[in-house]
């Protein structure tokens, strides 16, 4: 192993580095008799299995389900703005902002409007039934640093519900401006105006697309803001609200207008399909499910693997030559060749 | 993972056009000192990079693997990051090339793979994840104490740079414990994460004290030798940190009930990200 020229360049290898070698040899050296008495790797099992124990309509087109742990055991806490992994009876797996009480171990309660396959299943989940579940998790983190401006649109009102309530608890300021298409679609209308300070939720019924910069007018001053909702809603606040923006990024964007196509893993390898509506990499996480990815959006680079044949429909950010990011590349041919 | 936060890597940009070379006004060895990160960092982290996706398929714990992947894209947009502001150092006259191609071996030779099978490539890879588990205590002391460290702004610090600087420090932060909880899922074994750690501990301050001083004796502004009187000066008036704060983390590092958790504050972690002007304004 030469060592690195010197640093001020004097005409030899650098001293420090060339010292350092033999060390770093010796060392591994030592690290293979660590092979003795290897620990196992153990499995870890996350899964909850939880019992619905009951089904409540909250508005049109919502459910709320709590669910409780059929032995009695406690729960693991959670703060505001957590989710639950949930696996459908159909193995689909969708999250579910926490929309009870943080402060009760015994029960979690999630709600679902009613739109698309997977909210139908869990619409269709009766009392009684048992459901799997995996987290809590936060990717909204709720940070005591008020005072706070809320928004929330429609079923958006999920992962808020939880702050506002401690926010009234703890008495700090704050507001919440809350938009749905109609009175009867919002759920948990009824909670809200149980809050001791009602005067600082403001409910703003709109069919059409709400005036942002209107709704965010009567902020606190200094107020840091959280906002759940539609994507819409979100970025026009992104793009109206200068202080501290609190928001939960989802997953990346379903692909639209992609045409099937194989992925083969080696020259001599394995030959998956992708479909239409699914990214090269998820094809390839079924069958290297250890595949390295981060971002799925195109701009870490975490996923790039060489091409070994075939042309790359290039999305995201810009590779080496013969390389493809497989969380958003597509191929412009029928099939794919990496060097996986 | 007590606070079971989700990660995700941010799709930050930085313009380094107006970024002076002594970005603390007047206090050339407070910018080469840090700027050791902006020449040390892209290499280090793609080493990362490289060290975490040969342990994924190891991992048999669906929530830790997550965590890990959200590591893996952060440490990715850190290193290309940090090289930006490294391009910026040669733009302005001060080409870290021959720094560089050190630490580059260092991390690809060295602590490379070293062309290794079977149980020694196995026993190379655990020590590696508890060398990462090791240098990862100091990145979320140090990503903790940049976000303290007002008296920077005080100094006059470009914004730019201080939003690198704690953007970086919030993740690293937000992303403490998996290294952590990496390296105690697939070995755990505490002689080995303590001797890991004697070594990790001076080999990183060594590398600072080496790259400043590089860095001041190669500065086209001439700012003259990099002189223990001026870090202790700094240090003092909180531009760098103490060596007061630096070596009892070491200590802390130690007992056998060490976690990363009890390192820094994720609230305040949440509450920079939310008002730095890179990540808000990352995708």
């Amino acid at each position: 192993m030469q060592p690195p020229p010197d640093l001020y360049g004097r005409p030899r290898a650098d001293r420090l580095f060339s010292a350092l070698a033999p060390v770093v040899a010796g060392y591994q050296r030592l690290s293979e008799r660590s092979a003795r008495r290897q620990p196992d790797v153990r499995p870890v099992d996350r899964d909850l299995t939880l019992v619905v124990r009951s089904v409540v309509a909250e508005a049109d087109g919502v459910v709320s389900l709590w669910l409780t742990d059929p032995t009695g055991n406690l729960l693991p806490r959670w703060r505001p703005g957590s989710h639950l992994d949930v696996t459908l009876p159909s193995g689909t797996r969708r999250q579910y902002s926490l929309c009870g009480d943080p402060a009760d171990p015994t029960v979690y309660r999630i709600a679902v409007r009613l739109v698309g396959a997977g909210s139908a299943e869990m619409h269709a989940v009766a009392e009684g039934s048992t459901l799997t579940v995996r987290g809590p998790r936060n990717a909204f983190p709720f940070v005591d640093r008020g005072p706070y401006l809320f928004v929330a649109g429609g079923i958006g009102i999920t992962p808020i519900l939880p702050m506002v309530r401690m926010c009234a608890r703890r008495g700090v300021d704050w507001r919440l401006v809350y938009t749905g298409r109609t009175l009867e679609s919002m759920p948990f209308l009824d909670e809200l105006s149980a809050l001791p300070t009602t005067d600082r939720v403001r409910v703003v019924p709109d069919d059409g697309v709400p005036d942002i910069a209107e709704l965010l007018a009567d902020a606190p001053s200094g107020a840091s803001l959280y906002c759940c909702g539609p994507t819409s809603m979100i970025d026009a606040v992104r793009r109206e609200w200068t202080g501290p923006l609190h928001f939960e990024r989802f997953s990346p964007p379903p692909v639209v207008g992609g045409k099937p196509f194989e992925l083969q893993l080696g020259a001599e390898g394995p030959v998956v399909p992708v479909a239409a509506d699914e990214s090269a990499l998820e094809a390839l996480r079924r069958v290297r499910p250890g595949a390295a990815y981060s971002c799925r959006q195109g701009f870490c680079g975490t996923c790039r693997v060489r091409v070994i044949d075939g042309e790359v429909e290039h999305h995201g950010g810009a590779v080496a030559d013969g390389s493809m990011l497989v969380c958003v590349s597509r191929a412009a041919g029928d099939r794919l060749v990496l060097d996986v | 993972m007590d606070e079971n936060l989700v990660l995700h890597p941010r799709n930050v940009r930085f313009d380094w056009a107006s970024v002076p070379l002594h970005w603390v006004p007047g206090e050339p060895l407070t910018s080469h000192t840090i700027n050791t990160l902006h020449i040390v960092l892209p290499e280090g982290e793609r080493w990362f990079v490289e060290v975490f996706r040969e342990a994924l398929p190891l991992i048999t714990d669906d929530e830790l693997r997550e965590q890990v992947t959200g590591f893996i894209g952060q440490e990715a947009m850190h290193a290309e990051a940090h090289q930006g502001a490294a391009d910026h150092l040669a733009a302005q006259g001060l080409d870290p090339t021959p720094f560089v191609a050190q630490i580059e071996w260092l991390f690809r030779k060295l602590l490379g793979d070293r062309d290794l099978t079977g149980a020694a490539k196995h026993q190379w890879l655990l020590e590696r994840l508890s060398v990462i588990a090791a240098i990862e205590h100091f990145t979320a002391v140090l990503g903790q104490w940049i976000l303290n460290s007002a008296p920077l702004d005080k100094a006059g610090a470009d914004p730019t740079m201080l939003d690198l600087l704690r953007w970086h420090g919030a993740e690293e932060v937000e992303h403490r414990a998996v290294a952590f909880d990496l390296y105690m899922h697939l070995d755990g074994r505490y002689l080995r994460r303590i001797r890991t750690m004697i070594v990790v501990a001076p080999v990183l301050g060594w590398l600072f004290v080496r790259s400043a001083r590089w860095l001041m004796a190669n500065d086209p502004l001439k700012p003259g030798r990099a002189r223990w009187r001026d870090y202790f000066r700094a240090a003092r008036i909180g531009l760098l940190p103490r060596l007061s704060e630096l070596l009892p983390a070491i200590w802390r590092y130690l007992p056998r009930g060490y976690h990363p958790r009890d390192e820094g504050s994720t609230d305040q972690a949440v509450a920079y990200l939310a008002q730095s002007p890179a990540a808000k304004a990352a995708s």
